[in-house]
């Protein structure tokens, strides 16, 4: 069978870096081909280069057999190449039919073309997302949609171009795991319906379930590509990162955790009706729920991002105010975000100002930028301790990978010695053996007389690094699991089911 | 790796590519009028820019936090004519009016700066109707003319020079106030913490908060050294243009449009205090060129305009190709 889609020996090159290096990859109708690889390992710039972003310096791309080159993104999608980015691209304030339609609108017979048919779009626009399996009110505005249900939209939109070649990259990296299992079903009709699929995912066990072939590519180069049976976990992740990972999680801690350092008592606020939980010192707390269980509300509470209606908060065994980030910074609590770049990073500052920033908060307006605590000298020790890898630390913080940047700003918390952190996705978007260093300091900070509250939708993330779960339904507390749960536990208590 | 290693570079590129284009605008003149390089006419030239200098620096704290401030054209206005009128013309009244002037530009800074902290109005717009109100109260003061006069030692700020200085030859009192506030300005971005908040206030608003950075704060001080500012290029001018009640017009556009000349970002979280300088120096010094060439006032504003979508859109585009 001609494969849908042909790449042969694709180069591109930045100055300085070789970002692909004779990279082939195929695809044919009715498959899902998986690519993994770190961060930087190159499968982004080899998508761009399918979608038309970048021109590829060497190699050719061909569809359906046919040599293709495009010098626009709207070629690429002429071709039938839909390309599902990560930062959803719908324009929040039209409604679901308006974004399906963006740039392709239906218009009624005669009147010169300048009458929109609504009706119509209407129609096909139900459609469509019948066949993604969306029940969604077309009519909706796109800004009351979950990041699942908007993803949904943003497949129905490739559906409707008669995309045969649909890339999705990171599909479920925002969504919880129901959500994810939906989108995964989903994914299943498409290929059946002889869609040529490609899957890109840091999440293995999705990859191991829904992937018909899999390729690595580690710093812009092929590994292999392997059909399903012969890629196994392990050998992914040890193709991914040139090494075989041990010790994945810290072990668990051989001290009994210590006095209470967090505790809410009775808080209320808007979706949580009413909660109570403790946190000691050595501890690392989970929390687990779907979508909207209320673990997110939880989070933003625990940030200073959500006023409570009642209840008291203590913190190190003092009053802590909540809904004001600024005064539960001052009380001793880091809030480390999943939106990073959104919520944690001034990305245009460089990784020293990033990492100084909550110090910067503190300590007074007039205290100089450059001396003290704030020597570069300091800012660096700091950094380095953190294994934040930069050319050097003056650098603008955006150009770092997403690993470096989460070390970075532990690092910006650490300086100013927080009682509690609270980590909410705390590896999202990042790679392998970042992770596994992030959860190691997670465990040491915890060790050095921390709470730790882990808020996060990746479940064996989740079990392996807290020594408490406590699993969130409806806006509150479900049950709470002692170290090591399994998932059906945890998911038993998500889903309202009693164990 | 290869863009991270080109960003500082691009930062630093950004600095001088304002000082460059004031060297060149200011060559162009001595090729027109050789005597500019005498020292005293660029002494001349330094004191007949200070206000904007003066203005484009103080705009430049509102910039670094991703705002602007419409209203500083509408404060050296009403500077004017509130001095005018406040002293008429008697040599005693001149530094208590100078001191009420100052806690009339904090008290419009901090109208400006809670209206768009607290009220979450955009600052394009909060400044735009103190701009508005501010003009309509120095117009229904003054009776719509110029009323009142400037005391002596008022003007002389702006219009008094030492004569046979060694070095510079003349020495105007305006190039000492000129020195002596950007001394002050630069310190507060760059002397002391305050400016790097400005900066993570302007890249991040957002991140910034729940990093524990006291964001409205940041933004009232930003506003409130904008007016200060303002009310400092106020006097200078006053000093030497004599009172009108279109002193300030357009300098607000003049000011933002020196700043990002000089590599500022417009919507906030980059530049320093050199782009202000040598953004205000170098549109200044386009100014006198295009007298000395004779073309008309009116041709003015337009190469300003074309200038800002020039020096806007390279900014844009230097980010592009980073990126």
């Amino acid at each position: 069978m001609t494969p849908a889609l042909d790449m042969r020996g694709i180069c591109k090159a930045f100055p300085g870096v070789k970002a692909l290096d004779d990279v082939s990859f195929d695809c044919r109708p009715g498959e899902v081909h998986a690519i993994c690889g770190e961060n930087g390992a190159g499968k982004s710039t080899l998508m761009k280069v399918l979608g038309g972003s970048y021109r590829p310096d060497a190699g050719e791309i061909r569809i359906d057999g046919a040599a293709m080159r495009f010098a626009h993104p709207r070629a690429a999608a002429m071709a039938g190449i839909a390309i599902i980015h990560q930062e959803l691209s719908l324009l929040p304030h039209r409604s679901v039919t308006e974004n399906i339609f963006m740039g392709h609108e239906l218009v009624r017979p005669g009147f010169a073309g300048l009458l929109l048919d609504r009706g119509a779009m209407r129609a096909r626009a139900r459609v469509l997302l019948d066949r993604v399996g969306a029940q969604i009110d077309p009519d909706r505005s796109v800004a009351g949609l979950s990041i699942a249900q908007q993803q949904l939209v943003e497949i129905a939109k490739a559906l409707l171009l008669d995309a045969r070649i649909l890339v999705l990259d990171e599909p479920t990296a925002a969504l919880d795991d129901r959500d994810a299992r939906q989108l995964l079903d989903l994914i299943r009709i498409l290929r059946g319906q002889g869609v040529a699929l490609v899957y890109i995912s840091h999440r293995m066990p999705e990859v191991a379930a829904i992937a018909d072939r899999v390729t690595v590519l580690k710093d812009g180069r092929l590994i292999w590509t392997r059909p399903q049976a012969e890629a196994t976990i392990p050998a992914i992740v040890s193709a991914m990162v040139g090494r075989d990972l041990k010790d994945f999680y810290p072990a668990a801690p051989t001290a009994a955790p210590g006095e209470t350092v967090l505790e809410l008592d009775a808080v209320q606020a808007e979706g949580l009706p009413e909660i109570s939980l403790t946190l000691r010192r050595g501890e690392i707390l989970g929390v687990a729920g779907l979508e909207d269980s209320g673990k997110g509300q939880l989070a933003r509470l625990l940030a200073g991002d959500l006023r409570p209606a009642g209840g008291t908060a203590r913190l190190a065994g003092r009053p802590m105010p909540l809904g004001n980030p600024r005064r539960m910074i001052a009380a001793g609590l880091g809030y480390l975000p999943a939106d990073r770049k959104r919520e944690g990073l001034v990305l245009r500052q460089s990784v020293r100002d990033n990492a100084a920033l909550a110090l910067r908060a503190m300590r007074p307006a007039w205290a100089r930028p450059a001396a003290g605590v704030f020597a570069p000298a300091m800012l660096d020790a700091g950094l380095k301790r953190m294994d934040v890898r930069a050319a050097h630390f003056g650098q603008e913080i955006g150009a770092l990978s997403g690993g470096n940047q989460q070390k970075a700003i532990i690092a910006r918390w650490l300086a100013l010695d927080p009682a509690v952190l609270l980590f909410v996705e705390p590896t999202r978007g990042i790679d392998i053996a970042a992770k596994a260093a992030i959860y190691q300091t997670m465990r040491e900070v915890a060790d050095q007389g921390r709470g730790i509250v882990v808020v996060s939708s990746d479940l064996p993330e989740l079990i392996g690094i807290s020594d408490r779960v406590l699993v969130m339904h409806r806006g509150t507390i479900a049950g709470v699991l002692p170290r090591d749960p399994r998932e059906e536990e945890i998911m038993q208590l998500s889903l309202g089911v009693s164990v | 790796m290869s863009d991270a290693m080109s960003k500082p570079r691009a930062a630093r590129i950004a600095i001088n590519a304002g000082l460059l284009l004031f060297l060149c605008l200011y060559a162009l003149i001595v090729l027109i009028q050789p005597n500019y390089l005498e020292p005293g006419l660029f002494m001349n030239f330094l004191r007949r820019a200070a206000p904007l200098v003066i203005l484009a620096a103080g705009q430049l704290y509102v910039i670094l936090t991703g705002g602007f401030d419409l209203s500083v054209g509408a404060v050296v206005t009403f500077t004017v004519t509130a001095a005018a009128l406040l002293t008429n013309g008697d040599p005693d009244a001149t530094w208590p009016v100078i001191a009420l002037l100052y806690l009339m530009g904090a008290g419009i800074g901090l109208f400006n700066g809670l209206v768009v902290a607290f009220l979450k109005v955009p600052s394009i717009i909060a400044t735009l109707g103190t701009m508005l109100w501010l003009n309509g109260l120095a117009l229904a003061w003054s009776g719509g003319a110029a009323r009142g006069d400037l005391p002596e030692n008022f003007r002389n700020l702006g219009r008094f020079q030492w004569r046979d200085v060694a070095l510079v030859g003349t020495l105007p009192m305006a190039v000492l106030v000129l020195v002596a506030v950007l001394a002050l300005l630069w310190w507060g971005v760059h002397g002391i913490g305050y400016g790097r908040r400005a900066l993570a206030v302007g890249d991040n608003p957002r991140a910034a908060e729940l990093a524990g950075i006291p964001v409205g704060r940041t933004r009232i001080t930003a506003f409130v050294i904008s007016a200060l500012a303002a009310v400092t290029a106020g006097i200078l001018l006053g000093g030497f243009s004599g009172v009108s009640v279109n002193a300030g017009v357009g300098l607000e556009l003049q000011s933002i449009a020196a700043c990002v000349i000089g590599g500022a970002m417009l919507l906030g979280g980059r530049g320093t205090i050199w782009c202000a300088v040598w953004g205000a120096l170098s549109l200044f010094a386009l100014f006198t060129l295009l007298n000395l060439l004779g073309l008309p006032q009116a041709l003015r504003d337009s190469i300003q305009g074309l200038i800002l979508i020039v020096a806007v859109g390279l900014t844009a585009w230097r980010s592009r190709a980073r990126n």
